[in-house]
């Protein structure tokens, strides 16, 4: 018993880190622009299915397959940006309205490419990490680490770079940071796109791991969204360990409980700990 | 001016007369979507066969020639599609003859309606629940283009059978889409595992599950000989991945889905036993209308023969439109159904497959067990059902 505790709070923590990065874009999005991107998970879709395309079909190698994979990924975000979310800064409600518009469109478009019939990508990676009882597949081991480095640079580039300090500085206080020189159309711009490269970057490792289909995305962002509650709302850390969370709960509570409802445990998780700090594990924290 | 009216009033006049030739078979199967496994071939099959019939100027009744129309519609697997796609066949197409659903979900949705016509079409549709409508009261226009499960000659019951006698296999882990599809499962093989003397366990699964590792390695924990997995391959291939990955299962037990899920992961597999309709792959070399079917697929379609889905084409597919014609002209009519049905259920066609149906309107025929063990070795069981 303590073998398989072990081992799926291991998958879960894995797993979690898929949720985290989308959890991630969610929290920067709303902290620069103010709105509530639905839409981040079709942009994982995108990500994972050209990913899917460049690998199994053109034949490229997996590694060069992500770069134009994130790379279209972003140029969609960019486009959303500059023909849609770029009249709804700071409405909450109006972002809201446009991003599930662009989830419809988003979807329709990949079901006429692509049908709803699942796509299965090649292995990249096969076999299994074994330590002692427990086994990990060696491609959740890899899509980890990728994303943990992922979090962590951004991290880092938030904290440590002039462009981090302004995007903190003009989610505090926007005039502000207009008033010191922050070019905040081109940062509301950037940080939209760069949420939308990270959702590619998680729906091309993704592929790597699950079968496709056109809805995923909308699950994933809902698990996005749940870890970034979870965590808090503006927190990086919070983001990834919300996301951590989410998945623990999950995989464990699947173990103990009936794994039919295994959505619902770490709602109950979300909704337990909102109940004792409502603004999030990490709330406040920057 | 004058010449192209009266073109147009000849054509609108000619219409009629050369729609009184034509009869439309409707077709509500997933063509797409997570279940399309279940519809997909069966569209394609269906397609081909009206191609078919239509190229070879149609087909005789009562000294008239008819050509078939085919409208066939994607349901994605979405029991409110099919509703809608339903209603216009019968209401505004006037379809008499509707082949499909394969799918259970689908199937419970399109019957309260359906049976409102009863007596004015024909469904014949692959769905395991038509199964417990059949023989009874405003359902005689249901026919269940499939093999039952359970009972002395169900092929589930065989496979279970030979589960027992092949591999000794005392206990059995069921995962399964929590739907429609999942609990039909549920509710055949308890009682047959049971009755084998096989405990089985079971754990149900939300339909847009990717992550299975927490329930494979509960599953896994109670040491069962085998597992049951799902019924799409939608999941099949997540579940048999992550299961060898794992190490949590090498070992498999299946009534629906394909070959696939086992032939991606065949250096991890132990024992992969599962129902195939028919492998075409030996069955092509050996059947020269089984290899004539897949010439004729790839002439028409222009790409490689799908192996593993064409398995299905064993419902509502390819030979049943033949069956329909044979009927058609046993009862010297295209539209009188409840003759037309009484001539289905009096007959054997043999084609692909050797069809009948039983006395209740459920088909028999022919099938095999394909048994793959480690390195894709495959041996094939062919079994006469007849």
């Amino acid at each position: 018993m303590l073998q398989l505790l072990v081992g799926q709070t291991l998958n879960g923590v894995i797993v979690g880190t898929l949720y985290g990065i989308i959890a991630l874009g969610v929290t920067l999005t709303f902290g620069i622009t103010g709105i509530v991107n639905f839409a981040l998970g079709e942009f994982m879709m995108i990500g994972a299915y050209v990913t899917w395309y460049l690998f199994d079909i053109v034949g490229l190698p997996y590694p060069v397959a992500i770069l134009p994979a994130v790379a279209i990924a972003a140029g969609c975000g960019f486009v959303a940006d500059q023909l849609l979310f770029r009249f709804t800064r700071n409405n909450l409600i109006n972002g809201l309205l446009v991003s599930i518009g662009l989830i419809s469109i988003v979807e329709a478009g990949a079901l006429l490419l692509w049908t709803t019939t699942p796509k299965d990508m090649g292995y990249v990676l096969s076999g299994a990490v074994r330590l002692g009882g427990v086994s990990v597949p060696k491609m959740k081991l890899v899509v980890f680490a990728l994303l943990a480095a992922v979090m962590f640079l951004t991290y880092v580039a938030l904290s440590r770079t002039w462009i981090g300090r302004a995007a903190y500085a003009f989610s505090q206080n926007p005039e502000a940071a207009m008033l010191m020189g922050v070019k905040t159309e081109i940062l509301q711009s950037g940080v939209v796109v760069y949420s939308t490269a990270l959702a590619g970057f998680g729906g091309a490792l993704y592929a790597s791991l699950y079968s496709l289909e056109p809805a995923m995305g909308g699950l994933y962002i809902l698990k996005g969204i749940e870890a970034a509650i979870l965590g808090g709302i503006g927190s990086l850390i919070g983001s990834l360990a919300g996301g951590i969370i989410l998945g623990v709960t999950e995989a464990v509570g699947s173990i103990y409980l009936p794994s039919a409802f295994r959505d619902a445990y770490g709602l109950i998780f979300v909704v337990a700990i909102l109940l004792y700090q409502p603004s999030g594990l990490f709330g406040g924290e920057r | 001016m004058r010449r192209f009216i009266w073109l147009v009033i000849l054509a609108l006049t000619a219409s009629p007369a050369a729609a009184q030739n034509v009869v439309k078979i409707g077709q509500i199967e997933a063509q797409t979507g997570a279940n399309a496994i279940y519809g997909y071939m069966s569209s394609q099959g269906l397609a081909l066969a009206v191609d078919q019939v239509n190229k070879a100027g149609g087909f005789q009744v009562g000294g008239k020639t008819y050509t078939i129309e085919l409208i066939a519609s994607d349901t994605r697997g979405d029991p409110k599609e099919a509703s809608i796609q339903l209603k216009r066949l019968l209401e505004t197409d006037g379809v008499k003859f509707v082949f499909g659903p394969f799918l259970s979900n689908v199937f419970v949705t399109i019957e309260p309606y359906a049976k409102q016509f009863n007596g004015k079409f024909l469904l014949m549709g692959g769905a395991t629940r038509i199964h417990d409508f059949l023989g009874t009261p405003d359902h005689d226009f249901l026919l269940r283009s499939w093999n039952w499960d359970a009972g002395p000659k169900g092929f589930g019951n065989l496979m279970v059978d030979r589960l027992v006698k092949e591999t000794g296999a005392k206990k059995i882990a069921m995962l399964f889409q929590n739907d429609q599809g999942g609990k039909v499962l549920v509710d055949i093989y308890t009682p047959l595992f049971k009755q084998k003397g096989i405990d089985a366990q079971l754990e149900l699964f939300e339909p847009g599950t990717k992550d299975f590792s927490a329930v494979l390695a509960k599953l896994a924990a109670a040491n069962p000989d085998f597992l049951f997995p799902s019924y799409s391959d939608a999941h099949l291939y997540d579940i048999v991945r992550q299961a060898t990955e794992g190490n949590y299962f090498r070992k498999f037990f299946l009534v629906r889905g394909s070959l696939g899920p086992g032939l991606k992961n065949k250096g991890e597999i132990d024992d992969y036993f599962v129902y195939v309709p028919k492998y075409f792959e030996e069955a092509e070399k050996t059947d020269p209308k089984v290899a004539k079917f897949v010439a004729d697929y790839k002439t028409f379609y222009k790409r490689d023969f799908p192996y593993d889905q064409a398995p299905l084409c064993s419902s509502s597919c390819y030979d049943h439109l033949f069956m329909l014609i044979e009927a058609m002209k046993k009862a010297g009519s295209v539209d009188d159904v409840t003759k037309i049905r009484k001539e289905l259920l009096s007959m054997t066609y043999d084609g692909l497959w050797k069809i009948r149906f039983d006395e209740r309107g459920e088909e028999i025929f022919n099938f095999d067990i394909v048994r793959m063990k480690r390195a894709g070795q495959i041996s094939v069981t062919s079994v006469d059902a007849q």
